[in-house]
C-alpha cells in the first residue's frame, strides 16, 4: 500500500489502471483536465495509450473503437462535455459495449462556472442519451479514495453488465487533495473491496442475446467471430432489423439486464445514524454529504433525532431506502431540485419530502442544523430569494 | 452479384434492400473486386459503414466483422478500433456522402491528420437519399431535391474552385481519388491503391439515385437516364470539358509518405517503456 496526498483526479487514474484500463480518451474541460493530463502521464508507462480527440463526442468514440478492439477504455468530462457524449452513449449502450465515463460536475448550465462543483446532471446521467428504452449504471463517490474504489468497481460493472457505466463527481471530488492509499498488488486490492472482471470475446453466433442475463461476453471486432454491431436494433446475430418484436427483445435485455441484477451494486450505500428510526432523514450524494454527515453528527449531539443517508449508486434509484414513513431532506449542489423529486416518487405516501439546495458552494453546517430544527419542529423553511413557496 | 458475392458476402444480405436501379451496387461490387485483386481474404478486413443509403445497404454484407457507427462518428470510431487491431488487419469504411462531408467531416479532418490507416469509400448519391432526397453539400448547383425545390442554392462543396478533397489533402490524407460509379476498373484500380496505402485513403465515388435524384431533378426514375447524366458529366482528369462535374481519377497519392496513426502512437508508447526499462522503473 502506498500512500499519496494527492487529487482525486490521481486516485480516478490509478484506480482506472488497477481495473486493466489501457486507454483514455479525453478533451480537455474544467474540472476534469488534470485526470486527462494524469493519464497522458501513466498510460504510456503501463502499455496504454491516452490520445486527445476532436471533442468529447470524438473522445467517447475512440473509447468505444478501442473498447470494440478489446482494450477497457475510459474517458473523463465536465457538464458541457457530457452532453456531448449523448450520441456515442447511445451507441455503447445499444451495442452493449462495456466502457466507463467520469463526469466531474461544475454549476451550469452551459459552461457556467468552470471551478466550482454542481450536482447538475442527477438526471442527465439517468437518460443521457435519446430513445429510451435502456437503464444505466452510475456510482457517486464523495471523496478521492472513494472515486479510486467507485472507477474500479465502474469497470468491473461494466465488464459484467457489458454497458457504460458513469461516475458521477463533482469538481471538488476531483480537484481536492486528500489522503489516497493505492494497493500495490491483488491482495491489497481484494483487502479493500476492489473488484475485477476480465474482458471476454463473444464468439457468437448469438451476439445479442434475447436475456437478462450478464456476464456475457461483448463483441470484440478483429478476431474473425462474424460479429456485427451498429447503431439499428440488433437481432441476435446482430444484423439491422426494423422488427418491433426483435426490438421489444432488445430492449428487454438493455432494461432487466440491470434491473434483475441490482444485488451486484446496491451495497453501495452509507447510512449515518439509521439505526433508531429518525424523525428527519437527509439524503445526499457526492460532496455535499460530507457536510451533511458532520451536522448530522452536531444536531446527534444537540438530541436531534437526524439520519444521513448517502447514496453511492445512483441509478437505478435504489427506491428501497424510502419505504417508512418519516420526513426526508434532500440537500444537492443545484438550485432546482434533482434528487428530491426521484425521493418524492419513491418515498412513502405519507413522507414529507424537502429540498435545501445550494451551488458553487457547499452548505454550512449551521445553515443545516437550522433547516433539521425547522423541519422536525414542522415549520415552514425560510425562503431565499425569489422562492414563492418551498419546492 | 457473382462468385465474389459467394466468397466475401453474406447470402443473408444479398440482394440487398436498395431500391431497384439504384447504382450503390456497382461501388460495393467495385470494392469486393479490389478486395479481391489484392488476394485479401475474409478475415484480413473488418468492415465499417455509417448511416443512410450507403451505410445501411453495405452494413453486414461483408461475411467477416463488421460494424456500422453513428451518424457522422465512425471516423473516430474506426480511428480507435485502428489502435486496437493489428496493422495487418485493414479497416475499410463504406459511408455516405452526408455522413463524410456533412455531419461527420470534422471527425474526417481528425482522421486525415492522424494518417489513419483506414480505406474510405465515399458513396455519394448526391444528397440526403434515405430521407427522402434533401440536398447535400455535393449537391450540384441548380438539382431540384424536395428541401430546394427550385434548385440547388447554397455553395457546396465540389464547386466553384472548392473541394472537399483539396480539405482532405490540406488535413494530411495520403491517398485520394474520384470516380463515378460507372468507372468500373478505374475506380477498381484506384480502390486498390487505396487499401494498398497504410494511412488515410478515401475514394469519393458519385452514384446514381433514380428515386430520388431522378424523379425530382429529372423527372423519371427510369434508371438509364440518371445513369447517363451523371455518365455525361464526368471525364477523366485531364480530359474535362465545360460542362464536368465530376473529374475522375487519383487526386492525390502520397501513399506510404507519412508515419501512420496507430503505429507512431505505438511507437510512442514503447519508447516511453523502453526508456522507463533502462531507468530500472518497471
Amino acid at each position: 500500500m502506498k500512500r499519496y496526498l494527492e487529487t482525486g483526479n490521481f486516485a480516478v487514474t490509478e484506480g482506472a489502471i488497477l481495473a486493466g484500463c489501457r486507454f483514455f480518451a479525453g478533451y480537455p474541460i474544467t474540472p476534469a483536465t488534470e485526470l486527462a493530463e494524469a493519464m497522458s502521464y501513466r498510460m504510456p508507462q503501463v502499455d496504454g495509450i491516452y490520445i486527445q480527440g476532436e471533442d468529447e463526442c470524438a473522445a467517447l468514440h475512440l473509447c468505444i473503437g478501442a473498447a470494440l478492439g478489446g482494450y477497457k477504455a475510459m474517458t473523463a468530462t465536465s457538464g458541457p462535455g457530457y452532453i456531448l457524449y449523448a450520441d456515442p452513449y447511445g451507441w455503447a449502450i445499444g451495442c452493449e459495449i462495456p466502457v466507463v465515463i467520469l463526469n466531474s460536475g461544475r454549476v451550469g448550465p452551459v459552461s457556467g462556472i468552470t471551478g466550482a462543483p454542481g450536482q447538475g446532471e442527477f438526471y442527465l446521467t439517468r437518460y443521457p442519451t435519446q430513445g429510451g428504452n435502456f437503464e444505466t449504471i452510475v456510482l457517486a463517490p464523495n471523496s478521492a479514495q472513494e472515486a479510486m474504489a467507485m472507477t474500479v468497481e465502474a469497470f468491473y460493472l461494466a465488464e459484467r453488465f457489458r454497458t457504460p457505466v458513469t461516475i458521477l463527481a463533482d469538481q471538488l471530488v476531483t480537484d481536492g487533495f486528500e489522503d489516497i492509499s493505492v494497493p500495490e498488488n491483488e491482495e491489497e486490492m481484494k483487502a479493500m473491496g476492489f473488484r475485477t472482471w476480465p474482458r471476454g470475446i463473444n464468439r457468437g453466433p448469438v451476439f445479442y442475446p434475447p436475456t437478462d442475463e450478464i456476464d456475457i461476453p461483448p463483441v470484440v471486432l478483429g478476431h474473425n467471430t462474424g460479429a456485427l454491431c451498429s447503431d439499428w436494433t440488433p437481432t441476435e446475430e446482430g444484423y439491422d432489423t426494423e422488427e418491433v418484436v426483435a426490438h421489444h427483445k432488445h430492449a428487454y435485455r438493455l432494461i432487466f439486464k440491470i434491473r434483475n441484477h441490482k444485488d451486484l451494486f446496491n451495497h453501495l450505500y452509507e447510512k449515518t445514524f439509521m439505526d433508531d428510526d429518525p424523525d428527519l432523514v437527509v439524503v445526499s450524494y457526492g460532496t455535499p454529504s460530507r457536510v451533511v454527515n458532520t451536522a448530522v453528527k452536531k444536531a446527534r449531539q444537540e438530541g436531534l433525532k437526524v439520519g444521513a443517508l448517502r447514496l453511492i449508486h445512483l441509478w437505478p434509484f435504489p427506491d428501497e431506502h424510502f419505504k417508512k414513513k418519516t420526513k426526508y431532506l434532500s440537500v444537492e449542489l443545484n438550485w432546482d431540485g434533482q434528487l428530491v423529486r426521484e425521493v418524492r416518487r419513491a418515498a412513502h405516501k405519507d413522507a414529507e419530502v424537502h429540498f435545501v439546495g445550494s451551488c458553487g458552494d457547499l452548505p454550512a453546517v449551521a445553515e443545516l442544523l437550522e433547516v433539521f430544527e425547522k423541519l422536525l419542529k414542522g415549520q415552514p423553511l425560510a425562503r431565499k430569494g425569489w422562492e414563492l413557496e418551498e419546492w | 452479384m457473382d462468385y465474389l458475392s459467394k466468397k466475401y458476402l453474406r447470402p443473408r444480405k444479398i440482394p440487398s434492400s436498395a431500391c431497384s436501379g439504384c447504382g450503390l451496387g456497382m461501388n460495393h461490387k467495385a470494392v469486393i473486386q479490389a478486395v479481391y485483386e489484392l488476394g485479401l481474404e475474409v478475415d484480413d478486413i473488418v468492415w465499417g459503414t455509417s448511416i443512410g443509403c450507403a451505410g445501411r445497404q453495405t452494413f453486414g454484407t461483408w461475411k467477416g466483422d463488421g460494424f456500422a457507427g453513428t451518424h457522422g462518428r465512425v471516423y473516430a470510431i474506426a480511428r480507435g478500433l485502428r489502435l486496437a487491431l493489428p496493422p495487418e488487419k485493414k479497416i475499410i469504411l463504406t459511408v455516405g456522402d452526408g455522413d463524410a462531408f456533412g455531419i461527420g467531416l470534422l471527425h474526417l479532418i481528425h482522421a486525415a491528420r492522424s494518417n489513419a490507416d483506414l480505406t474510405i469509400i465515399v458513396n455519394d448519391n448526391l444528397g440526403y437519399m434515405s430521407t427522402g432526397g434533401q440536398y447535400g453539400w455535393t449537391t450540384p448547383h441548380g438539382t431540384k431535391s424536395d428541401s430546394s425545390p427550385y434548385g440547388m442554392y447554397e455553395h457546396n462543396m465540389v464547386s466553384d474552385g472548392m473541394d472537399v478533397l483539396g480539405v482532405l489533402k490540406n488535413a494530411g490524407a495520403t491517398f485520394l481519388a474520384r470516380h463515378v460509379s460507372m468507372d468500373g476498373p478505374r475506380a477498381v484500380e484506384s480502390i486498390k491503391k487505396g487499401i494498398a496505402n497504410r494511412g488515410l485513403s478515401l475514394i469519393h465515388i458519385v452514384y446514381p439515385c433514380p428515386t430520388n435524384v431522378g424523379s425530382r431533378e429529372l423527372g423519371t426514375r427510369d434508371a438509364v437516364t440518371i445513369y447517363n447524366w451523371i455518365k455525361n458529366q464526368a471525364a477523366p482528369i485531364g480530359q474535362e470539358r465545360s460542362d464536368t462535374l465530376w473529374a475522375t481519377g487519383v487526386y492525390h497519392d502520397a501513399s506510404n509518405s507519412r508515419p501512420e496513426f496507430s503505429e507512431s502512437i505505438h511507437q510512442h508508447v514503447g519508447r516511453i517503456r523502453r526508456q522507463r526499462l533502462y531507468e530500472n522503473k518497471i
